[in-house]
């Protein structure tokens, strides 16, 4: 699969804008021009957390091309478990839909998600404490690399590939060419536990603990945040239990990255 | 523990052991009675799990699924779905038999005699599509043998009697017939729409329109929501071939099934006789010039290795024959094989139809040179894994050799695959034959869905969809000029498959009462938009459909239990008592 250009031309400049838009609005220049001055001294400082994040972004992406053969051998089916478990919940969400609805949250999964990431690693590195970039960063790391476990073990399928009577795959109806981007991020057996989820629910935590230093942030990063984690379910690509999972995942990752970091 | 976490029969046994050995210091008696109670199975909720494939794989066969299941909870059976992949759910139902019920598309047949492999009992302990039911029934036995006989004066009606005995023992429950939608853009490529050729050769036939832009090499771009050719191009390999897979452009047969015939292809010349030794047999003379993609020669050398390497790919190097899954219904109707000359073989068939014969002729042709080191057992790393596998069966062939109008070119594994016209073939450069190849690659890409396929198509990126489409996403296909969506009857038919190796399914009542659960008509209508034609028996549609089981609304063997879809409560349990179970008073089926 290749991922459409146009799109992942549209995916990066959207998020150019609407990171600096958000800078001038939560940052403010005067505090974004210390990248100018001081950008030998930031770099040295980000340099090993961003490596440790680059790292598990590539071993992710060598697994996860042998990782679904691997979990056919090794894994657990759950999607049946998880439809015990929770029943029609997305198809109740999903009743709610309405057009507007449907372009928002298509536009909050794709875009929205890329910025709500993107945005604190840009905020935090021009701090003079870099303790919550180092944060961010190895945050990050632990929800790709505890995923990335987690997948190989569950296999599992989303409400629109068990539920087609009951669910509409709205953001693949209504912009086919987005599941080329996504399907070449992840492998459709890989929902539990939601990604989206667990790095949302990251970002907002930090947020809340940086809500001194970035106040305008904080709601920000919940209304973007929360949106994407409903938009998985409005969407019809994940459970509320992999949304569940998910928001464990981000906040133990939160925790886990502070005492890393303070150690 | 909580005493209900564990199943009943557990703790009760547990607790009565416990009971009884309390009790054997008081009474024997009473130890006597606890052991009569303790080794007696109280019978308990049926539970099925039906098999199928995710929704990005095939929509309409999860939409099946769900409804079966909700009849089947309707009917108190404890019914859950799990979703596989298509290559896993292959593996489970062909090579392991390890399912309940699935649910699936059956490989495109047009012979009755597909039949015979698929259950007739000699071929319970095969893998592939020989028997996966576990179908074992001396009365279908005969008839199945008996409709490929010659002594048959009249097949109609041997044809006839096995399909009523298919009919009443429900090896598969018939859901219906798909049409096999396809979304071509008209632009570069025309007359996509070819009757009477089937899927993957019709891509042969198209033509080139005068306007089209020029483009250097000229190429035709097709899109497949399954990515299995990109990763696997052995022709045998049963779980990574769907139906109408590309390998048949890579690989010839003697003789290709066009339509409802069987026209020869490699062979220049088939010529049938009886001899008294032989039975039937069929002379088959090969065309001149004929070679491999790797410029040797093909010769009747190949042709006759290919039958019995598929017939044994040990080639009898090993402890026992290792038939190959793929193609064995019409290998095994193949008795002798012999090599006259280099151009002429003649095949003996024994007893059989002419007709059913020419299916043996149908086979791809392998290369010898490339196949006769694939005998050997397979091992990992040197381990041993399991006997009786050769390697032939599970290598990938990634760099196929064969003698089809299109050899292998290049691929990237899950994404693409490129094929490039073979100029040596016999079709190309016109000559005496049906058509010209007006393309020199052929390039095949992967998408992750039937919507994100079409995307592809309507925005100029490839030229057809080419693997069948659901009905739903033709409202996102363009009103334009340059693309068309057209039909054909496919000859899959979706299923529900039964495994009588488990019980309950081994009890031809309860498959009876399972199928009629299955509501064919409303799914037609509903899951495929009208775009199916519902079928009580495998032969619908072709001229061998015995006219007193065609669908009248109704299947004539296992009528629905409802109408319009709706199940009716209680005629579906009726059949289910009927069958010897019972239902709890909590309405649960229990056997």
């Amino acid at each position: 699969m290749t991922v459409p250009i146009t799109l992942l031309g549209m995916v990066i400049a959207v998020t150019v804008v609407l990171v600096s838009v958000t800078t001038a609005v939560v940052i403010g220049w005067r505090r974004f021009t210390r990248l100018r001055t001081d950008y030998r001294s930031i770099a040295r400082n980000a340099i090993p957390s961003l490596a440790l994040l680059g790292g598990v972004l590539a071993i992710n992406s060598v697994v996860r091309e042998v990782g679904v053969e691997v979990s056919w051998l090794i894994g657990w089916n759950i999607t049946g478990d998880i439809y015990a478990i929770e029943g029609n919940l997305v198809p109740a969400i999903q009743s709610l839909a309405h057009p507007w609805l449907t372009t928002y949250f298509s536009l909050i999964y794709v875009y929205g998600y890329v910025f709500v990431l993107v945005f604190p690693l840009v905020a935090y590195l021009v701090l003079d404490d870099m303790e919550w970039f180092r944060t961010a960063a190895i945050a990050y790391a632990l929800n790709y690399a505890i995923g990335l476990c987690l997948y190989l073990v569950f296999i599992a399928y989303g409400p629109r590939n068990l539920l087609p009577d009951l669910t509409e795959p709205l953001l693949y109806t209504n912009w086919p060419s987005s599941q080329f981007l996504v399907s070449e991020v992840n492998a459709n057996t890989n929902v539990f536990p939601s990604l989206h989820t667990s790095l949302s629910v990251t970002v907002i935590a930090l947020a809340y603990r940086t809500r001194r230093v970035y106040p305008r942030w904080l709601p920000i990063a919940t209304l973007v945040g929360g949106s994407v984690v409903i938009s998985t379910m409005y969407l019809a690509i994940h459970w509320g239990t992999d949304v569940v999972a998910g928001a464990i995942l981000g906040v133990g990752c939160v925790w886990l990255a502070r005492r890393i970091v303070r150690r | 523990m909580d005493s209900s976490d564990v199943s009943p029969t557990l703790s009760r046994r547990k607790l009565l052991g416990g009971v009884g050995f309390g009790a054997a210091v008081g009474s024997a008696g009473c130890l006597q009675y606890a052991r009569s109670l303790t080794n007696r199975d109280s019978p308990e909720q049926v539970s099925v799990t039906i098999k199928t494939v995710p929704a990005d794989d095939d929509e309409a066969a999860v939409q099946i699924a769900r409804r079966l299941q909700k009849h089947m909870t309707t009917a108190g059976i404890d019914a859950s779905i799990e979703l596989v992949a298509n290559t896993e759910l292959l593996r489970d139902i062909l090579l392991n038999q390890s399912f309940d019920v699935y649910v699936g598309q059956y490989p495109p047949q047009h012979d009755p005699d597909f039949l015979r492999p698929a259950l007739h009992s000699r071929f319970v302990t095969e893998q592939g599509w020989q028997n996966p039911f576990g179908i074992s029934d001396l009365g279908l036995d005969e008839r199945l043998v008996d409709q490929r006989s010659t002594t048959t004066d009249d097949r109609q009606r041997a044809v006839t009697s096995a399909t009523e005995a298919v009919g009443e023992i429900q090896p598969f429950a018939m859901a219906c017939f798909p049409k096999d939608i396809t979304v071509v853009r008209t632009d570069r490529f025309d007359n996509w729409s070819v009757d009477g050729l089937d899927r993957p050769i019709n891509y042969l036939a198209v033509d080139r329109p005068a306007d089209a832009p020029s483009e250097d090499p000229t190429t035709l771009r097709v899109v497949l929501t399954d990515d299995r050719i990109t990763k696997n191009c052995n022709p045998i390999a049963v779980e990574y071939r769907g139906p109408n897979t590309l390998t048949k452009l890579l690989y010839d047969p003697l003789a290709r099934q066009q339509g409802s015939e069987i026209r020869p292809w490699l062979a220049t010349d088939v010529t049938w006789r009886r001899t008294a030794d032989l039975g039937v047999t069929a002379t088959v003379t090969l065309r001149e010039g004929l070679s491999w993609h790797d410029g040797q020669n093909l010769t009747a050398a190949d042709v006759v290795f290919t039958y019995r390497f598929l017939d044994d790919t040990s080639l009898g190097t090993g402890d026992m024959p290792v038939h190959s899954p793929r193609f064995r219904g019409r290998t095994s109707l193949v008795e002798s094989v012999e090599r006259l000359d280099d151009r002429t073989v003649r095949f003996g068939f024994g007893d059989t139809v002419e007709t059913v014969a020419a299916r043996a002729l149908t086979v791809p042709m392998l290369p010898s040179h490339v196949w006769q080191e694939k005998t050997g057992e397979t091992n990992i790393a040197g381990i041993d894994i399991s006997e009786g596998i050769t390697q032939a069966l599970v290598w990938a062939n990634t760099d196929p050799v064969g003698s089809g109008p299109l050899q292998f070119e290049s691929r990237t594994p899950g994404e693409q695959v490129v094929f490039s016209r073979f100029d040596e073939h016999f079709l190309v450069g016109g000559g005496p034959d049906r058509f010209t190849i007006p393309f020199e690659r052929f390039d095949v890409r992967v998408a992750p869905s039937d919507a994100a396929a079409v995307s592809l198509v309507t925005d100029g990126t490839v030229d057809a969809t080419g693997s069948p489409v659901h009905p739903k996403v033709l409202d996102s296909v363009a009103d334009s000029d340059s693309i068309e969506t057209y039909m054909t009857d496919s000859r899959s038919f979706y299923h529900v498959g039964f495994n009588a190796r488990r019980e309950p399914f081994g009890n031809v009542r309860f498959r009876q009462a399972v199928a009629r659960l299955l509501d064919s008509e409303y799914i037609a209508s509903t899951v495929f938009e009208g775009y199916a034609t519902p079928a009580a028996t495998p032969l619908a549609g072709t001229a061998w459909e015995p006219t007193e089981f065609e669908w009248d609304g109704d299947d004539p063997f296992v009528p629905f239990a409802g109408s319009d879809g709706e199940i009716d409560v209680s005629e579906a349990r009726d059949a289910f008592r009927e069958a010897g179970y019972t239902y709890d008073d909590d309405g649960r089926l229990r056997g």
